[in-house]
């Protein structure tokens, strides 16, 4: 694939803190990527940086091959200057326009003739589904509307490279749904290259090809959506993602598993041990402090009694059972959600709803595959 | 089409260089002045020649008239600021917080004030008022009503015609934080057993204390300072105040060191006032205004509220605007103003003389449009790249700059005139119409920048980012996008200043040289010998501050339903 965009070794502090702290990836041409991470990880300030809104202290940003940053050679285009369309989380559409001076704006100063502008415009908001509200004043649109003005806005100068900084984020639960399918049949029509911040994993992964998540201003992994949902790299996206994340040391050596991966027992808090899967490139040293990550929908739970429990300490990777508390349930719907508790450590859990009360002591059964370890320093693990 | 253009540098040192021009500009135009005055206030010449020293404070602080100006003065301006806290907290309360009928056009009227001269204003209450001839006295005499008591041409004068001018400023001040205030807080007093009156006292007056008395700061400050109403009904009779005085020393002989030093006595009082507010106001704020909260109840009036509240309202809308607008309308369509209007002897001719016939009358209203044509854009303009600088620029040195560029606003115009009439002396800008323009730019733009200011506070910058990622470039996005944005505030601004120029006199009255007269300056140069002259004058000067004040009624209203 050719890098369209290249953001290389950007690093950008606001007073004291490293908003973006040496971060470098590529998008390919036509490619969508999501910048995901939690607020005030940097994923904005880099969108920023690359739209020319922010000027990072260092590195580089190429936009088509073409530097429109480098600190090393002084380049810094201008945001007008660097040919892209922009949809922020405000919409920011002008109040004192129609729905098609907003549009037009990007042709208007651009110095397209009216005929030629007005037949874009049309053309355009035709796309989005807005040509009833072509002459609506742009305070009149609901949310929904407007988020459409900004997005006809962003394309209507037909930019290779569109930014989208929480597009949907203000939008209700419903028309979510129905704009990110929208987007996706968009870009697919339109073939633009789109980068979207995001904190809502979701939507990153319905909408990008690859997915970059952010901590603290630095990349904690990159991959597919598929991949980096299968297996989070670091303890952070783990949590990041909702996963369970249980701390403990490795106990001894690995043992290979029927697919080839690698298995290690990892000891817990009360003696516990639990068995799980490990990197392929970590090493197993007995004693280093490391993280269970385990979803929530891998944990099952019944209520204790049921059936005679295995040994909690077995030698060889095989389903293991703990003895917990349920603390709370809440209904899910088709779901329920429990938190319970083993050995003072806290674990959600989401199952077909099974009875289990907030009090009731339960078995909790964890199958070694769907345990991944990760060595503790392994990213920084950060609430 | 999406093709970038090559990269402009001029563009970009524009949006950098032109607000900092602003900025510096107003600089200049705050400390050139106050630094000269300083300096000015140091240098002390006698047979020697001349010298650093501090000689002219000494002699300031020697000087029994000083203590006597300044001590009329605080009078004065304390006394006015109660009474425009009485009124204006009464009438605000009056129009947003009860059924009387007919306040939404009270609420109107109420601000009427705000934009007439205090000086004509003074003038017409010596019409009115004055021993003898006063046309108050005649008519309430006429009724049975003795007004021997009245002295208008006293420190109560003073005090009264000031109250009736700044009273939209507490108004203004504290109308809004009353709509808005959150009705459960007064509902909860009254639930638990606190009367009417009670409530009122322990907890909306209390509530609304941050803003009633930074409305009462700045009606102290600008009050005390005026020139207008003292040299009318003050210094005629020999009571000396802070402005007149100042005045005084700058007439023959004068004594600039005097006067300098004076003036340095002011600022630093104001300075010091300026610093305790913003120490006040940082401490104290409550939170009255809450999201869910429900609008107040509409006090229902019972007869003997309704006759008090109408009464209220009469009082201060025939005071303020009615009779003295009368009065002035009455002489200047009188041949001869024997203290009674004669039907027989009405007359055009002195509008006729003042338009047409007199040299003077006519330089001064051609002298006062086209400073308050001019200055009023020039300020308009310096203050959007001064507001734009402070919400947009960097951040760093907004607090320095924004406390620099507010320095003006409490400093009476007669000081600043000083500052300028210090640094013009023997340039060729002395006695010129551009030194006047200069020194009205230089004392009002803060009003304009905080105008603007404002509503660029309000409103988001990815408005502006998205035009600049659109392609605009930042000229482009400051003429399609930012300007029409601010369209209501930069209307606002200009008509403020517009007014304000129309009627400056404080700072002109040092300025001015002959072929330089304003409007104001003649009403005090006919004032002495020519009073049809001046009251047709007045008149003239009232329609265009009317007139300016009904574009800005019309004006918001149209934006509102735009």
């Amino acid at each position: 694939m050719d890098a369209f965009v290249k953001v290389e070794n950007l690093r950008k502090r606001f007073g004291d803190l490293a908003a973006v702290d040496g971060v470098s990836f590529e998008v390919g041409d036509g490619h969508t990527l999501a910048l995901l991470g939690p607020s005030g990880c940097g994923k904005t300030t880099i969108l920023r940086s690359i739209a020319g809104l922010e000027t990072p202290e260092h590195g580089s940003i190429a936009i088509g091959g073409r530097p429109v940053f480098d600190s090393a050679s002084r380049t810094n285009l201008l945001p007008e200057e660097r040919g892209l369309g922009i949809v922020f989380q405000s919409y920011a559409v002008w109040p004192h326009m129609s729905v098609a001076d907003n549009v037009g704006f990007p042709l208007r100063v651009r110095g397209m003739a009216k005929t030629e502008r007005a037949a874009r415009v049309e053309r355009i908001l035709e796309i989005v589904g807005l040509s009833a509200a072509r002459d609506k004043p742009a305070p009149e649109l609901s949310g929904g509307q407007q988020q459409r003005v900004a997005l006809a806005r962003a394309l209507v100068h037909e930019p290779r490279l569109v930014l989208f900084d929480e597009p949907l984020s203000n939008l209700d639960a419903q028309l979510r749904d129905q704009m990110r399918l929208e987007l996706n049949e968009l870009q697919d029509r339109l073939g633009f290259t789109a980068i979207y911040v995001t904190h809502d994993q979701s939507e990153a992964f319905a909408l990008a090809e690859s997915v970059v998540v952010m901590n603290r201003g630095r990349i904690e992994t990159v991959g597919a959506p598929r991949e980096v949902f299968r297996r989070p790299r670091t303890p952070f996206v783990a949590r990041f993602l909702g996963l369970n994340v249980w701390p403990g040391q490795f106990l001894g050596p690995t043992s290979a598993g029927p697919e080839g991966q690698r298995y290690a027992q990892i000891g817990l808090a009360d003696g516990l041990s639990l068995w799980g899967v490990v990197d392929d490139n970590q090493a197993v040293t007995a004693g280093t402090p490391v993280v269970a990550c385990l979803r929530k929908e891998h944990i099952d739970v019944r209520r204790a009694g049921g059936q005679p429990s295995p040994a909690a300490k077995s030698t060889c990777p095989g389903e293991q059972t703990f003895a917990g508390v349920a603390r709370a349930a809440s209904f899910l719907g088709l779901d329920e959600e429990y938190m319970i508790v083993i050995a003072g450590v806290e674990l959600r859990a989401v199952r077909p709803a099974s009875g289990v009360a907030s009090g009731d002591a339960v078995d909790v059964t964890i199958r070694p595959q769907d345990c991944m370890i990760f060595r503790a320093t392994a990213g920084r693990l950060d609430e | 089409m999406t093709r970038p253009r090559a990269g402009k540098p001029f563009g970009r040192m524009l949006e950098i260089w032109l607000p900092w021009t602003g900025v510096t500009i107003g600089i200049l135009l705050v400390l050139g002045p106050f630094l000269a005055t300083a300096i000015r206030s140091l240098l002390f010449w006698d047979a020697d020649g001349g010298r650093l020293s501090l000689q002219n404070f000494a002699t300031l602080f020697q000087d029994a008239r000083f203590y006597q100006a300044v001590g009329n003065t605080l009078l004065a301006g304390a006394g006015a600021t109660v009474l425009s806290c009485l009124l204006g907290f009464a009438l605000a309360w009056i129009v947003s917080r009860t059924d009387l009928p007919g306040r939404r056009w009270f609420e109107i009227l109420n601000l009427v004030p705000f934009f007439l001269s205090p000086y004509v204003g003074a003038v017409a209450w010596i019409y009115l008022a004055a021993p003898n001839s006063g046309m108050l006295q005649h008519w309430l005499g006429a009724l049975g009503i003795p007004l021997d008591f009245v002295r208008i041409y006293s420190i109560g004068g003073v005090i009264w015609v000031l109250a009736l001018f700044y009273t939209p400023y507490v108004y203004l001040f504290v109308i809004a934080p009353m709509r808005q205030m959150d009705a459960a807080l007064e509902d909860a007093a009254r639930v638990h057993g606190a009367s009417f009156w009670y409530t009122l006292r322990h907890v909306t007056v209390p509530l609304l204390m941050p803003s009633l008395l930074s409305g009462a700061l700045v009606v102290f400050v600008t009050s005390a300072g005026l020139f207008d109403v003292p040299l009318a009904l003050a210094a005629t009779r020999g009571i000396r105040t802070m402005p007149t005085e100042i005045f005084q020393s700058v007439q023959y002989p004068s004594d600039f060191g005097r006067a300098a030093a004076f003036g340095v006595v002011v600022m630093a009082a104001t300075i010091l006032l300026a610093i305790l507010q913003r120490q006040y106001l940082g401490k104290r704020r409550f939170e009255t205004v809450s999201g869910k909260g429900y609008r107040p109840r509409l006090v229902r009036l019972r007869w003997r509220g309704l006759v008090a509240a109408l009464a209220l309202e009469a009082v201060y809308i025939a005071g303020g605007v009615v009779l003295p607008t009368l009065a002035m309308v009455m002489v200047a369509f009188s041949a001869i103003w024997t203290g009674r209007l004669n039907p027989a002897a009405l007359t055009l001719k002195n509008f006729d003389y003042v338009i047409f016939g007199y040299k003077l009358t006519q330089q001064a209203i051609l002298n006062s449009l086209f400073l308050a044509l001019v200055g009023a854009t020039l300020g308009v303009m310096l203050a959007l790249l001064q507001a734009y600088y402070l919400n947009r620029g960097n951040a760093s040195r907004r607090g320095l700059v924004d406390a620099l560029l507010s320095l003006p606003l409490g400093i009476p115009g007669i000081i600043l005139g000083l500052g300028f009439l210090i640094l013009a002396v023997r340039t060729p800008l002395y006695s010129t119409l551009t030194i006047i323009l200069i020194a009205y730019v230089a004392r009002f733009f803060p009003f304009a920048t905080r105008t603007v200011s404002g509503m660029l506070l309000a409103i988001n910058p990815e408005l502006e980012q998205s035009a600049r990622a659109s392609g605009a470039s930042w000229l482009q996005c400051m003429r399609f996008v930012l300007l029409p944005l601010l369209l209501p505030a930069i209307i606002a601004a200009w008509l403020m200043l517009f007014v304000i120029f129309i009627r400056e006199l404080g700072a002109t009255i040092l300025l001015y040289a002959q072929g330089t007269e304003t409007i104001s300056v003649a009403l005090v140069l006919l004032s002495e010998h020519s009073s049809a002259s001046m009251a047709a004058l007045a008149v003239i000067q009232i329609i265009l501050l009317l007139g300016a004040f009904l574009l800005f009624r019309l004006t918001r209203v149209s934006l509102v339903q735009s």
